[in-house]
């Protein structure tokens, strides 16, 4: 058991420690590691003209599909969770995550249909990236709010707010909003580690302008191996970054909505 | 404006889930101010729905709901001002104790300071001064139930619902918490209606006891009442410990049952009818009788020591009698005065 823990650790760990090398390292051409030690690949990172924009866009993405997804996956759990019944929220619940199932290449082929006609020509905007990561995000972060609006019974809790004299706007600021900001946080977290690695939808609906991260990363491949590698740590950078931003985010909203009894 | 004679009354509410016959039908009841009323019977009797037509949560198909004097029909939850207890104690659990205590008083627009002083108050009442700032987390079940029960009481309710509230807690606790729930009511002199499935719970808290069958109100007493009267077999097979016998009427005063005729009192039914005997565990005393009325010989199949009394299984031609006595000499034979004997309708609804 241990033996196959440490293992799957290395297989884990390797390659993410081979980039952190990769990074640092001089030349790398035919040798186990590379030799010698440098900052140049980041420097030539920081100064690419499209990374740099690369790094900004998705930043921008992944604020938006946050704070958007919050605004919309807050209320839409609610209303699934307290949908009257079995069956609405039986076929709520395929809905919803529909998104999950469906390969966000049909998705993007969807939206290169819809939006590159006349009436709406929005392919290769950022909004059209929002929208993308929002459908493919949004199932993640219902489903960690659904899960916990029961298990921590929901409903009992506002049933006995109501009894004490509590109207549905104030239920939903003193009851509902403080009790799920545990999971409003780590669906956040979800979205935004999402965000910030998708390539398929993305690759396919942004413009020469709007390309994320990811997107751009992938010309870095066809160059220098130091110089991927160092781009390919700024995205796992950014992305863990992105998570914490999400979670603070969260408490942010919590704050907002905070109660003083 | 003079007091009505019940702070909650319900004339003819019927109330049945959709779909179904389940639900509480035609039941009238009053709760007068200052009272506990019990409210028991076996789950899926309809007693929590009853405590649901009350709250508001549901609204009654037939029949008038009147609270405080007034037509509840159209008052939602929120503004019937009733406190409820309910039996997950359903603790906000963000909420410090003190300010779960102190929500209600918040919608009522009660500042800070004052809502703050009277939560902490409260629950210096109900024993819990030193965890007023808990989280419910950090409380053990009983003082979950304590706070449940102040943030219940704190806004001065006009009544108070209690939905088993003490099914969750374990037996000795539970014994505990009756005393307590029953010194706050009495101290907040608040019409209570307590529903529970625990007959010693409402027959040893409650000032009277409604007794529920499949939707209906059978019978509403004094403990002492039920428990000495009973109006159908049901009802006595549920409160208490009973002997119950179906038996046949053989004479104006004798009845027939499986180990033997009875001499009972005069009781006016037909010879050939089917009836219920009842005679409660204490009716049971040692001995043959005098004159030999109702006398048996038999053997102690089983003997339970209580303490200050025993209660037996007394054998009679293979039909199994049980007796109460504090008598902890040998048993061979007992009587059964005729007083002791009650003949009841065999099922059914309530009849006298």
């Amino acid at each position: 058991m241990a033996f196959a823990t440490v293992l799957y650790l290395i297989y884990l760990f390797t390659p993410i420690v081979l980039l952190f090398v990769g990074s640092f390292g001089h030349i790398w051409f035919n040798t186990l590691l590379p030799t010698g030690i440098t900052l140049d690949w980041y420097m030539q990172v920081a100064t690419d003209g499209s990374f740099r924009r690369a790094f900004w866009t998705s930043l921008q993405v992944c604020t938006l599909t946050c704070v958007i997804g919050a605004l919309i996956g807050t209320p839409l759990a609610y209303a699934i969770y307290r949908a009257a019944s079995q069956q609405v929220r039986a076929a709520a619940r395929v809905i919803y995550l529909l998104p999950i199932a469906v390969p966000p290449l049909v998705l993007a082929f969807g939206f290169i249909l819809v939006f590159s006609s006349d009436e709406l020509p929005f392919l290769g905007s950022l909004w059209i990236l929002v929208g993308g990561h929002l459908v493919l995000t949004l199932p993640y972060l219902l489903h960690t709010l659904i899960g916990d609006m029961r298990h921590l019974r929901l409903a009992e809790q506002e049933l006995a707010a109501e009894a004490l004299g509590a109207g549905f706007w104030q239920r939903f600021r003193d009851i509902v909003l403080p009790s799920l900001r545990h999971s409003l946080a780590s669906g956040l977290i979800t979205v935004a580690a999402l965000s910030i690695g998708e390539f398929q939808l993305s690759n396919l609906v942004a413009g020469f302008l709007t390309r994320p991260y990811p997107v751009v990363l992938l010309q870095a491949f066809y160059g220098a191996t130091g110089f991927a590698c160092a781009a390919t740590v700024v995205l796992l950078v950014l992305a863990l970054a992105a998570s914490a931003g999400g979670a603070l985010t969260a408490r942010g909203a919590q704050g907002v909505h905070g109660l003083s009894a | 404006m003079s007091e009505p004679e019940y702070t909650i009354a319900l004339e003819g509410v019927t109330f049945t889930y959709p779909g179904t016959d389940i639900g509480v039908h035609d039941v009238t009841l009053g709760i007068r101010p200052g009272e506990l009323l019990a409210v028991i019977g076996p789950s899926g009797c309809g007693k929590s729905t009853l405590l649901k037509i009350i709250a508001g949560f549901v609204q009654p198909s037939h029949g008038r709901v009147i609270i405080g004097g007034k037509d509840a029909a159209g008052i939602p939850p929120r503004q019937r001002n009733i406190g409820i207890v309910f039996q997950t104690y359903t603790l906000f659990p963000h909420m410090t104790a003190w300010e779960n205590v102190a929500y209600p008083l918040k919608l009522r627009g009660q500042d800070q300071a004052s809502r703050r002083a009277k939560a902490v108050d409260i629950l210096g009442r109900v024993g819990l001064g030193t965890q007023t700032d808990n989280l419910p987390a950090q409380l053990s079940g009983g003082q979950q139930q304590r706070v449940a029960l102040a943030r219940a009481l704190v806004f001065d309710p006009q009544a108070l619902l209690l939905d088993e509230p003490l099914s969750a807690l374990d037996a000795a606790l539970r014994v505990e918490m009756r005393d307590e729930i029953r010194r706050l009511q009495r101290m907040h002199h608040i019409a209570t209606m307590h529903i529970t499935h625990d007959q010693e719970e409402a027959l040893s808290m409650a000032d009277r006891v409604a007794v529920m069958q499949n939707g209906r109100l059978v019978q509403v007493d004094k403990p002492r009442d039920i428990y000495a009267r009973p109006v159908n077999r049901e009802v006595a097979d549920f409160i208490g410990q009973a002997n119950l016998w179906t038996g046949h009427i053989t004479g104006p005063t004798n009845v027939g049952t499986p180990f033997g005729t009875l001499t009972t009192l005069p009781h006016g039914r037909n010879t050939g009818d089917k009836v219920a005997v009842l005679v409660r565990p204490e009716g049971l005393l040692l001995g043959r009788g005098p004159g030999d009325i109702n006398s048996f010989t038999g053997a102690v199949t089983r003997d339970r020591f209580l303490g200050s009394f025993r209660r037996f299984d007394f054998e009679i031609g293979g039909v199994t009698l049980l007796g109460e006595t504090g008598d902890m000499g040998e048993i061979t034979a007992i009587h059964i005065p005729p007083t002791s004997i009650q003949l009841l309708p065999e099922t059914g609804s309530a009849q006298s």
